[in-house]
């Protein structure tokens, strides 16, 4: 419960001006109007909906344009022949027009077996970058001369863009498997490592002392406050990780990248099948973003004092 | 000997800051709490009564001299001294009855033997209710009361407070007063108290001691006769008996006159 305060107006959530910002519930009977100005998810759905009307209009063979559309499909190609692509990266289908051979999806692989082998990849680089991350985020923040020391190289290496070092890891772990998820695990573990030294620097030191005075041994302190106190940043430092990563995802598959998704919208592209790398974009961008709602979902489940305490 | 068990300040010293330019939070000290007394330390904001609590909670070691145990020096905090903090420091991340568990758990009670703890004291603090919800949907004194049972729970010899009443409203504060004497007449536990209110200290001490600032220094040492264990008296009573109000106002000259 919220208590109204003097001097602080209090508007209960669903009111007419929700100060959180948070989506209000608004009867489905509203005006379009009432409900843009009330529902994000209305708001999102007339933007897409705007995004996809200019899309066609650019891509439509116009009669006055001489029946061509206003970009070329090369440039931006229409939004059936994107929806062809994807298709196509899901079936089996003829290699070209009119001959009798099948190929699987594109490059020997479903859109799916792509994508699933680059979530493989960021799944073991980040697994490693939690293993290693928080336990040196944990020393770090307990050993003075390990921070100093460290301190310094977690940072330069936070700064460098990927693509400047994936031939550096290739030549050391070779062009398969191994030196992509050295690429993502390099890319994920400083912000976990940072978020958890941020998280223990935040403990309060009363909340260790009572721990203590309650009989609690170092192990006992450890488990009970320190890892639990530091979850929610940990939980923040795995998605701003993962964030890092996928964002990564493309320089890491640059070389011998197939199958995997951000490999087959580089070849694609280099190879001019823009439709299929507009599909790859899609599905790049709208698997990151689920990702990032999972994460945020776990946030809820795990932690839900965050805020509040 | 109940001397046995009482805990000594021996001639403790504390400075704080870097060797050339270090101040002195308290001047030497020496104190014995005997086992059983509630012993309420007065005294204005700063003067150094905190760092005498922290120091008997073993959070800082002394710059000079010793505080023992029943004979044994203190050398870090210990289950034998709970300590309720000014502003609560429960955990988020347990419920209300796991929190007032945690003592027990550190010293591996069984769950049902805790379970059946922490259902006990709950009630004592009137938290029965409550007992499953999140501590942050808790209200600044049922916090504080969660946390009086926390300390409850793992059964201390002593119980070091820290002005843990100063942040509530008036009402909630008085209530709970009379909540912790009720406690205390029933547990005989061993209180040190730290307030910086004299009616507070009066009120509930059977010792009212009051500390001067800069550097801290005892300056007033009597007993509070107003509350014996065993006996009950109610609080109006007690606060409109001549007695307690001569005792207040020279626990409050006392402190006018040590500024």
């Amino acid at each position: 419960m919220v208590i109204p305060l003097d001097g602080l107006e209090y508007h209960p959530s669903g009111g007419p001006e929700d100060r959180h910002g948070g989506p209000a519930v608004v009867s489905k009977s509203a005006p379009l109007w009432v409900r843009v100005r009330k529902n994000h998810w209305t708001t999102r759905l007339i933007a897409l909906a705007a995004f996809l009307v200019v899309w066609w209009i650019l891509t439509t063979p116009w009669a006055w344009n001489g029946d061509k559309p206003i970009m070329l499909p090369l440039y931006l190609p229409s939004i059936p022949s994107v929806w062809n692509a994807f298709i196509r990266a899901n079936t089996i289908h003829p290699i070209a027009e009119g001959v009798d051979r099948e190929v699987v999806g594109e490059y020997g692989y479903y859109l799916w077996q792509h994508l699933l082998a680059t979530l493989q990849r960021i799944g073991i680089g980040l697994f490693f970058a939690i293993v290693i991350g928080l336990p040196l985020g944990l020393l770090m923040a307990s050993v003075k001369i390990i921070s100093v020391s460290v301190e310094p190289y977690i940072n330069f290496l936070r700064s460098l863009p990927p693509l400047g070092y994936i031939g550096l890891l290739i030549v050391w772990f070779g062009i398969d498997n191994t030196s992509k998820i050295w690429l993502l695990f390099l890319a994920a573990f400083p912000p976990i490592t940072i978020a958890t030294i941020a998280g223990v620097s935040g403990i309060k030191e009363d909340q260790i002392h009572a721990a203590q005075s309650l009989g609690a041994s170092r192990l006992q302190v450890v488990s009970s406050v320190t890892v639990p106190a530091i979850a929610p940043d940990l939980i923040t430092g795995i998605r701003v990780a993962l964030g890092f990563a996928w964002t990564t995802v493309v320089a890491a598959e640059l070389n011998n990248g197939i199958p995997g998704i951000g490999g087959l919208a580089y070849l694609s592209g280099t190879e001019l099948k823009t439709p299929l790398t507009i599909t790859c974009i899609i599905v790049i961008g709208i698997t990151a973003i689920v990702l990032d709602s999972i994460i945020k979902a776990m946030e809820r489940v795990l932690t839900p004092w965050r805020g509040k305490a | 000997m109940s001397r046995d068990k009482s805990l000594v300040v021996d001639g403790v010293r504390q400075f704080f800051g870097p060797k050339n330019s270090r101040v002195q939070a308290l001047s030497r000290t020496d104190l014995v709490i005997e086992p059983g007394q509630f012993v309420c330390l007065a005294g204005p904001s700063g003067c150094g009564k905190t760092t005498l609590l922290r120091l008997i909670a073993g959070f800082i070691n002394p710059s000079e001299g010793q505080i023992t145990v029943s004979g044994s020096e203190i050398i870090g905090p210990g289950p034998d001294r709970g300590v309720v903090f000014q502003s609560p420091t429960l955990y988020p991340w347990m419920d209300v009855a796991s929190n007032v568990e945690l003592g027990l758990k550190f010293q591996g009670v069984s769950k049902d033997q805790r379970r059946a703890d922490s259902e006990r004291y709950l009630q004592m603090v009137g938290l029965t209710d409550f007992a499953h919800r999140r501590t942050y949907e808790l209200s600044g004194g049922m916090q504080q009361r969660c946390q009086i049972a926390r300390v409850l729970a793992s059964d201390p010899e002593f119980i070091l407070m820290d002005e843990p009443f100063g942040a509530l409203d008036a009402l909630t504060r008085e209530r709970l007063q009379n909540e912790l004497l009720d406690i205390w007449r029933k547990t005989g536990k061993t209180i040190l108290f730290i307030t910086h209110s004299v009616d507070e200290a009066v009120f509930l001490g059977s010792r009212v001691l009051v500390m001067s600032p800069r550097p801290g220094k005892i300056v007033f040492d009597e007993p509070a006769i107003f509350s014996k264990p065993g006996e009950s008296i109610a609080a109006e009573e007690i606060r409109s008996l001549p007695a307690f109000l001569e005792l207040r106002e020279r626990v409050r000259s006392s402190i006018q006159h040590s500024h």
